[in-house]
């Protein structure tokens, strides 16, 4: 391999690493935002039925 | 500090905008605009990732470092959520810059891997942080867990003086630093052109890395409101 693959393979990986990473945030951001959303829901709904 | 995540939290979108540019001029000027090393050639160019990916990581050891004291000291859940985040991330970017070293290693030194005292240090400082992890999700009192590893995120960092200091108390294959040294400046020992590609690819990771630790503390935050709505509850 030249110094321009090395190059590119280092790129790469890391490039490649920290966007999956933030996909994989994402998705853990976006499912504790729905669980958190329908918690409160039922907190709501809860509280109307004691009304 | 706390005051200072609110901020980051509220901004995350612009910091992520920041961010993109940032890395996008940051690959330009050490794909682009640097010239080639005159003895490593090209495969130099990894320096530019290799030096702001450790002191990322050094960075978010010391965030590790200053929640789990504050964590030990007032007991505040935010400081413990702000370590666990920070380790997260120290864990990523130590695991990227022993990547790129690797990469780098092999053309210019013959080996992908050598158990240098300085790659042996950060090899041990990763494993510190992973065993953070680790130890986290082992017990299952919170409070024991980030009391425990609050411990372990305060000695854990007692490794990167050593890592900083080994190129000088050790015979090493690593070289000692070029940017950092106590005798000449930065701007003495290595070409301008290099030197603005290094510092705009590290302002590019240091936003990079406040975006997804703003976003990895939010994570933490709202786990924690979901487990009291859930004993509340009872669900």
């Amino acid at each position: 391999m030249g110094a321009w693959g090395f190059v590119a393979l280092a790129y790469g990986i890391v490039w490649s690493a920290i966007v999956m990473y933030w996909i994989f945030l994402k998705r853990r951001y976006r499912a504790a935002e729905a669980e958190l959303s329908r918690l409160r829901s039922l907190e709501v709904s809860s509280d109307n039925v004691k009304k | 500090m706390a005051q200072t995540i609110q901020t980051i939290k509220q901004r995350k979108g612009i910091l992520g905008a920041l961010a993109a540019v940032a890395v996008a001029i940051g690959l330009y000027w050490s794909l682009a605009v640097a010239p080639p090393d005159a003895y490593q050639g090209d495969v130099q160019r990894i320096m530019y990732l290799h030096l702001p990916s450790i002191l990322t990581a050094y960075l978010s050891y010391f965030l590790v470092f200053v929640g789990s004291a504050m964590y030990l000291w007032k007991r505040e859940r935010r400081d413990d959520l702000l370590a666990h985040a920070a380790a997260e991330l120290g864990v990523l970017f130590t695991a990227l810059t022993i990547i790129e070293g690797s990469i780098w290693g092999k053309p210019t030194w013959g080996v992908w891997w050598t158990w240098d005292a300085r790659l042996t240090l950060t090899a041990i400082l990763l494993l510190i942080y992973t065993g953070y992890l680790m130890l986290r999700s082992l017990i299952d009192d919170e409070n024991r867990a980030a009391s425990a590893a609050a411990i372990l995120g305060i000695i854990g960092f007692l490794d990167i003086p050593l890592i900083h200091m080994s190129v000088y108390w050790w015979r090493t294959l690593h070289q000692p630093p070029s940017i950092l040294r106590p005798d000449k400046a930065p701007w003495e020992n290595v070409h301008p052109a290099m030197l603005t590609a290094l510092v705009i690819s590290f302002v590019g990771f240091l936003l990079i890395y406040f975006y997804l630790l703003s976003l990895r503390y939010r994570v933490g935050e709202m786990r924690q409101e979901i487990k009291t709505l859930r004993l509340e509850r009872g669900v």
